[in-house]
């Protein structure tokens, strides 16, 4: 523990990882040392949510995940690096660098919470706080050869994080190590008076309950690379091999929930974007003599990132007088269909089981060639998931020729953490997780 | 002409709607301020269930439908007194709809719905270049009644505001200073279009605005100009109108439900909670329970609902006739002393009490009365009251001529009076006297 304080400014250089990191190098009396998202509010490091328009800011509270890490005995080593406000698949969307593959420097550790599963890969038994909107655990989970979990919305109080879309964020884990986040997600999990969206069910239990059967929705499959492909179709046999009944189906609704996500993220987002105006809190720069809309305007501008205001312009328009009924309600009730559609599967299987992405973490010079639909569509297996609530997991399940790990996507049915938890562990036992090389 | 209102009344909760802050008037500005209130990222909103509750008492009181379930709603836009950039309000399913409220017990105004929201900070100019923002007030709670355009004359506007505000002072228990936490947007239409007066506070000025208005419309309309959509401000000092803005289109505010605090399930909630009889509803069955004019009971009720209730007590102990003409009299004119001075009504009824049973005089029971609500002891007062008695009796013994020329002339009585004066050195008040010497004559004409 020691040891990695000493050089962690130095591992950073390398990966990017953090964008603050502490200044001690005496781990105190701590327990274990934890990293955190910096879209969750920290009391005596700079929170900045990937964002220019954040820069300086010191919440005057810690998010309630991270307090009850440091209740636990934890000692916050820093804030990782992520896609300004949580807006992106890869992490790139950072004005304050971006976070390397650990596998291959010239690739994405994914978003947007690349900088939490870069630590996760890059140090040993670490344990990294992350947040997940659309797929922003699992995808770096699965970039950079990690376990990935996010527990059903609700099980960890929101408090503290800096909202993208409120009724999709979900606060996660990443680790290589799956004991790890078996540890953990009960510390911060429970119900939060400072979150009214926090959950009332019964606390966390772990009785070891199995997953024994999958579903595996064939559409979904389609469009995966040729080494997702094999590399999944291998899982399934070891998976069989464990005794766990695999079925192919077909699930029709999935293809409703990008479009259904995008529209409801982005209408969430805008509205809770409008509070950066440079009045309160982070930058506060520009010309004060300016009426306050000028000003608004200049600052909102200047600071905030393209994809932001992409999203900001998309969420807008879906709310608007008149074509709100069209977007952003009837979004809304495509929510409820897929939500009834895996309920409906999960009545006869314990879980449902795609690729976590379609594709191995691409190298960045193929990022910049992406357009924002095809960026978006990169999340579609990690989207339904994250819009029904349902606890999911990404877990390593295999590598590509260049040895870039890939992930599977293990979906069970609300406040059933248990189950998934369980398999991670039966998992770890089976598949031989490679590290990335580090340096010293 | 058709004029509706949107009435906003504070609630008087101690804390603000959605964090812990007091709500109280406070020192110095951004003093009652947390993160919660100023919006800082990573904050969310834990609504105040007083708040709710409020809100469904005011929902039952102006007779509207209250749903099973509500929600919240975001409304954006960019103020700087607005520190989220949303305010928390109610777009769909708001916590009362499709109401109605008869004005004077008369005719049906109909409420559109009762919503719940947060107050925005308050932005002050600060000499020719700066404002100042004070977020004290934001998050305060609100609630937002909203009827449908059914008054035909600013004046009918006033009256229902003026009885809105008695009845809500009494449902929700607001305090007296309460006026000047309401606010009230003024629609108006002479012709087509509508004109909305924003935030004009008081009856008086709500009435002053809409004359205005009338005035200003009729004479463009007269003149064949056309009236524009617009918003107006009211200059209370001039008693005019100004342009703010104009409102080519609604603004669009983009509401989304408001994701951080779910879906309440208020059923149960409402129909646990009962109301206390509002004043303009007691006022109606007043009259027709007991038979007297709508006037009366309305009198009875706007000077205070304690005093309507003091009538039915008194109703209960003697008849109508007598609680009619006393509640009328002395008592409602020395109601507002006996509130302050905070004696049991009993004694009031106790009085009366004896009055019907003969054992006091009416003189008798007005100065009992009169000493009791002044909060005099009573007993201390009959002795005086005993003392004064004996001075005048043993003058008119002593003058029987006196008793015969007050017969033929009234003003004589004032002999009498003076010297009772002189006597007693100004220990009693005049009046005090002229009806204690009318009592005594009375045995004696
Ligand atoms: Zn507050």
């Amino acid at each position: 523990m020691k040891d990695l304080l000493a050089k962690l400014s130095k591992l950073n250089d390398k990966y990017s990882m953090f964008t603050t990191i502490t200044a001690d190098k005496d781990a105190g009396d701590s327990k274990f040392l934890f990293s955190a998202k910096d879209g969750l509010t920290s009391k005596d490091m700079e929170t900045k949510c990937g964002s220019r328009i954040l820069e300086g800011y010191r919440p005057v509270f810690d998010a309630t995940a991270i307090a009850k890490m440091r209740e636990a005995g934890g000692k916050l080593i820093g804030k990782t690096n992520m896609d300004e406000f949580g807006f992106g698949s890869f992490s790139t969307n950072s004005p304050f660098g971006v976070p390397k593959n650990p596998y291959d420097l010239e690739r994405s550790c994914g978003g947007s919470s690349g900088g939490a599963a870069c630590a996760a890969s890059v140090i040993e038994y670490h344990v990294a706080l992350g947040v997940s909107t659309g797929g922003s655990v699992c995808c770096p989970a699965s970039f950079c050869g990690v376990y990935g979990l996010v527990p059903t919305y609700g099980r960890v109080s929101r408090y503290g994080v800096i909202d993208n879309g409120n009724s999709l964020d979900k606060v996660g884990l990443l680790s290589s190590c799956p004991f790890q986040i078996a540890k953990f997600l009960p510390i911060i999990s429970g119900k939060d008076p400072k979150d009214p969206t926090s959950c009332c069910q019964p606390e966390l239990e772990i009785k070891g309950k199995k997953i024994k059967s999958v579903a595996v929705p064939e559409n979904a499959l389609d469009g995966l690379s040729k080494d997702v492909r094999s590399g999944f179709n291998a899982s399934l046999d070891t998976l069989r091999g464990m005794g766990i009944d695999v079925e192919m189906i077909t699930m029709p609704s999935l293809k409703y929930a990008i479009p259904a996500y995008y529209i409801i993220e982005t209408s969430e987002a805008s509205t809770n974007l409008a509070s950066y105006v440079g009045m309160r809190y982070g930058r506060q720069d520009g010309d004060l003599s300016l009426k306050f809309d000028d000003y608004f305007n200049y600052f909102r501008t200047e600071y905030f990132g393209d994809e932001t205001k992409r999203r900001i312009i998309l969420g807008t328009y879906a709310r608007m007088a008149g074509l709100r009924d069209r977007y952003y309600s009837k979004s809304l009730r495509v929510r409820l269909h897929i939500i009834s559609s895996y309920k409906e599967i999960l009545k006869e299987h314990d879980a449902v089981l795609t690729p976590t992405m379609p594709f191995v973490s691409p190298r960045f010079d193929e990022i910049s060639n992406m357009s924002p639909v095809e960026s978006y569509s990169a999340d579609r297996l990690t989207v339904p998931p994250n819009l029904t609530g349902m606890p999911h997991m990404s877990v390593p399940c295999g590598y590509d020729g260049n040895g870039m790990p890939m992930g599977m996507q293990i979906v069970t049915d609300h406040w059933q953490e248990d189950r998934l938890l369980t398999f991670a562990k039966e998992w770890g036992a089976v598949f031989d997780v490679r590290r990335p090389e580090v340096p010293l | 002409m058709k004029i509706g209102l949107e009435v906003h009344v504070q609630l008087p909760t101690r804390s603000k709607m959605f964090c812990s802050c007091p709500t109280t008037d406070a020192e110095a500005p951004n003093t009652h301020v947390c993160p919660t209130c100023l919006g800082m990222p990573g904050v969310k909103p834990v609504m105040n269930k007083k708040a709710v509750e409020y809100g469904i008492k005011l929902a039952k009181m102006l007779n509207c439908e209250i749903p099973e379930v509500m929600w919240f709603s975001r409304k954006t836009y960019f103020y700087p007194d607005m520190s989220k950039g949303v305010q928390i309000t109610q777009y769909e399913n708001t916590v009362g709809k499709k109401g109605i409220y008869y004005v004077n017990g008369g005719r049906p105004i109909h409420i559109t719905k009762i919503q719940l929201e947060e107050d925005p900070g308050k932005t002050k100019r600060f000499g020719d270049q700066s404002s100042l923002v004070d977020y004290n007030r934001a998050g305060t709670p609100l609630t937002e009644i909203v009827t449908d355009p059914d008054f035909k004359t600013p004046a009918e506007a006033r009256e229902f505001l003026r009885q809105l505000i008695a009845d809500i002072r009494h449902t929700i228990d607001l305090p007296d200073d309460g006026e000047r936490s309401i606010r009230a947007d003024c629609n108006i239409s002479v012709g087509v279009e509508r004109v909305e007066v924003k935030n004009v506070s008081g009856l008086k000025n709500v009435e002053r605005a809409l004359t205005f208005e009338f005035v200003r419309q009729t004479k463009i309309l007269k003149a064949g100009g056309k009236i524009e959509r617009e918003t107006r401000g009211f200059d209370e000092e001039r008693g005019v109108t100004f342009s703010v803005r104009k409102k080519e289109w609604e603004a669009d505010y983009g509401y989304i439900n408001e994701p951080d605090l779910g879906i309440f399930h208020i059923g149960d909630l409402a129909r646990s909670i009962t109301i206390k009889e509002s004043p303009t509803k007691m006022a109606v069955r007043l009259s027709q329970e007991y038979k007297i004019d709508q006037k009366t009971a309305d009198q009875f009720v706007s000077t205070s609902v304690g005093l309507a209730k003091m009538f039915e007590v008194l109703v209960k102990a003697t008849d109508i006739q007598t609680a009619l003409s006393w509640t009328k009299g002395t008592i409602s004119a020395n109601w507002k002393t006996f509130e302050a001075c905070g004696k049991d009504p009993e004694g009031i009824t106790k009085i009366i009490k004896k009055l019907s049973e003969g054992r006091i005089t009416d003189v008798e029971a007005d100065i009992e009365l009169k000493a009791y609500m002044a909060g005099r002891d009573a007993c201390a007062i009959r002795e005086q009251c005993g003392d004064l008695c004996k001075i005048i009796e043993k003058y008119l013994d002593a003058n029987p001529e006196i008793v015969n020329e007050i017969k033929r002339n009234e003003k004589a009585i004032n002999r009498v009076i003076g010297h009772v004066m002189k006597e007693t050195g100004g220990k009693y008040s005049s009046a005090d006297i002229v009806s204690e010497t009318k009592n005594a004559l009375c045995h004696r004409l």
